[in-house]
């Protein structure tokens, strides 16, 4: 689904690790951890195509446009956009090719799973940080998007929030979907998922996330 | 005082006519891209791409004298161009968007003063940012009505994916090509607004119609066809009441009309139900 050859990327020129060769299945859920600042999210990006790898080529198995969603981390959403919950939720159903009817039927489906039938009228500025959160979660969830690519979907969760977003992610793994999820909280990951990919200086390493965990200190004091 | 002063002006004489159907249309349209503007927090586009109009209006009056496709091509090319430049000055070097922008128009203006110079000066300087009703002719007329008609036409057709894109473009470039393509064409009809009203109104006055019933209607509704469509009655009722000013107390009329619009923003800032001064609102959050 995901083929990277190697593969650099970075800010500025500036390649983070050593050339990365990473071939990843349909239906795979791969985690990636590793410290601040050592590329987690520039190689969310360069996967979703909106920065261009230094080196090396990625390709993907399926087109950017419509077949990846993708989570930023740390929304920079203007709060004061005159535009209310439903409607930017709804934006989630752009490709759909479903009837006005059963358009409906999921919007209000995926308002229920993520809690947000009560904030539905309500304008982002209205919103919390946790409940926009979930809000952009449901609008990834309408997507068809075959890639998803999760930025540190957990920030500003509550227990409950967390409980819904690895719920789903259970869920879009045995629809197929194939997900990256970025996250610093390593005991929820090796809960939910196999493998990881550990991104750092000295090179990247992907293996079963147990293995990375009792490796990843050591690793990190080496770079 | 008789309710026929309202009206008997635009009876009486037809270049007062003329500049009412004129300046209200390009209100109606002028307003709501105003609304954008301030949604993509480009309010200050509107005053560079004005200044930027000014060299391509020179040179078009220097060139075929005082025919309005001229001037308005002129205007439109060298308003697109300037946008143009600052954009891809941000694209390649990093400067941020609004000092790429601040650093272009003066350049702009100071080139157009020069070229009108140059043309011999037939073109007055003031007219050209300050506009005159009278120039409001029959062909100047037609011009404003399509550029009005024919932008809020367009405006609805790209209005989902302009919404999309400015609130969050990175989601837009995930479901649909059409983003780069909506704000190009966005911004067109912004520098044709702003070419077409700058013989009515005035190349700078023209940016005051567009930008304060924008700025004005955020303090009124948070629900955007709501803002869209106070933006527009805002406009077109400065205009008119504006240019009834301008006829009894003998005054300029874009000042006069802008002004007006000013006086709707004052007291939208004082007395609007959102945020406004003396509503007290508990929960003004900053801006995330």
């Amino acid at each position: 689904m995901i083929h990277c050859h190697n593969l650099q990327w970075g800010p500025g020129g500036r390649a983070l690790t050593p050339p990365l060769n990473l071939h990843l299945a349909p239906a795979s859920l791969t985690g990636v951890i590793g410290a601040n600042g050592c590329g987690k999210s520039s190689l969310l990006k360069v996967i979703a195509g909106i920065q261009q790898p230094l080196r090396g080529a990625i390709e993907l198995t399926v087109p950017r446009l419509g077949g990846v969603a993708y989570l930023v981390q740390q929304q920079a959403l203007d709060r004061q956009f005159p535009i209310k919950l439903h409607d930017l939720v709804s934006a989630g159903l752009w490709r759909s090719p479903l009837n006005r009817q059963q358009r409906q039927t999921r919007l209000e489906q995926a308002l229920a799973d993520w809690g947000l039938l009560d904030l539905q009228q309500h304008s982002l500025q209205a919103l919390s940080g946790g409940e926009l959160q979930r809000a952009l979660l449901a609008r990834l969830s309408l997507t068809d998007a075959q890639v998803l690519l999760l930025d540190e979907p957990e920030a500003a969760l509550d227990e409950h929030g967390l409980v819904l977003l690895w719920q789903h992610i259970q869920r879009w793994h045995t629809q197929g979907r194939t997900q990256i999820v970025v996250s610093h909280s390593i005991s929820n990951m090796s809960q939910h998922l196999d493998n990881a990919l550990l991104v750092s200086r000295s090179g990247c390493i992907f293996a079963p996330i147990r293995e990375l965990v009792g490796q990843r200190s050591s690793l990190e004091q080496v770079a | 005082m008789s309710l026929e002063l309202l009206w008997s002006p635009f009876v009486e004489f037809a270049f007062m006519r003329r500049a009412l159907v004129g300046g209200v249309a390009l209100a109606v349209s002028a307003g709501p891209l105003g609304v954008f503007l301030v949604l993509r927090r480009l309010s200050l586009m509107g005053d560079a791409i004005a200044h930027g109009i000014l060299p391509g209006a020179a040179v078009g009056f220097w060139l075929f004298g005082l025919s309005l496709p001229a001037l308005t091509l002129g205007g439109l090319v060298a308003g697109l161009g300037m946008a143009g430049i600052a954009a891809w000055v941000t694209r390649r070097t990093g400067l941020r968007e609004d000092a790429s922008l601040a650093a272009i128009y003066p350049i702009s203006l100071a080139s157009g003063v020069l070229l009108l110079g140059l043309a011999g000066n037939k073109l007055d300087l003031l007219h050209l940012l300050f506009g005159s009703v009278l120039a409001v002719d029959p062909p100047t007329l037609n011009g404003m009505l399509l550029v009005s008609t024919g932008s809020l036409l367009l405006l609805a057709l790209i209005y989902r994916w302009l919404l999309m894109d400015s609130l969050d473009p990175l989601f837009l470039a995930g479901v649909s090509r059409f983003g780069p393509l909506a704000y190009g064409l966005f911004l067109t009809l912004v520098v044709l607004n702003l070419v077409v009203g700058f013989q009515a109104i005035g190349a700078l006055m023209v940016v005051g119609l567009m930008m304060l019933p924008a700025a004005a209607a955020r303090f009124w509704s948070r629900h955007l066809p709501r803002m869209l469509l106070l933006a527009a009655l805002t406009g077109a009722v400065c205009v008119w009441l504006g240019l009834l000013l301008s006829y009894y107390a003998n005054l300029p009329s874009g000042p006069c009309i802008v002004l007006l619009a000013g006086l709707a923003y004052v007291c939208s800032v004082l007395l609007g139900p959102l945020n406004g001064l003396l509503r007290r609102q508990p929960h003004l959050s900053p801006a995330h």
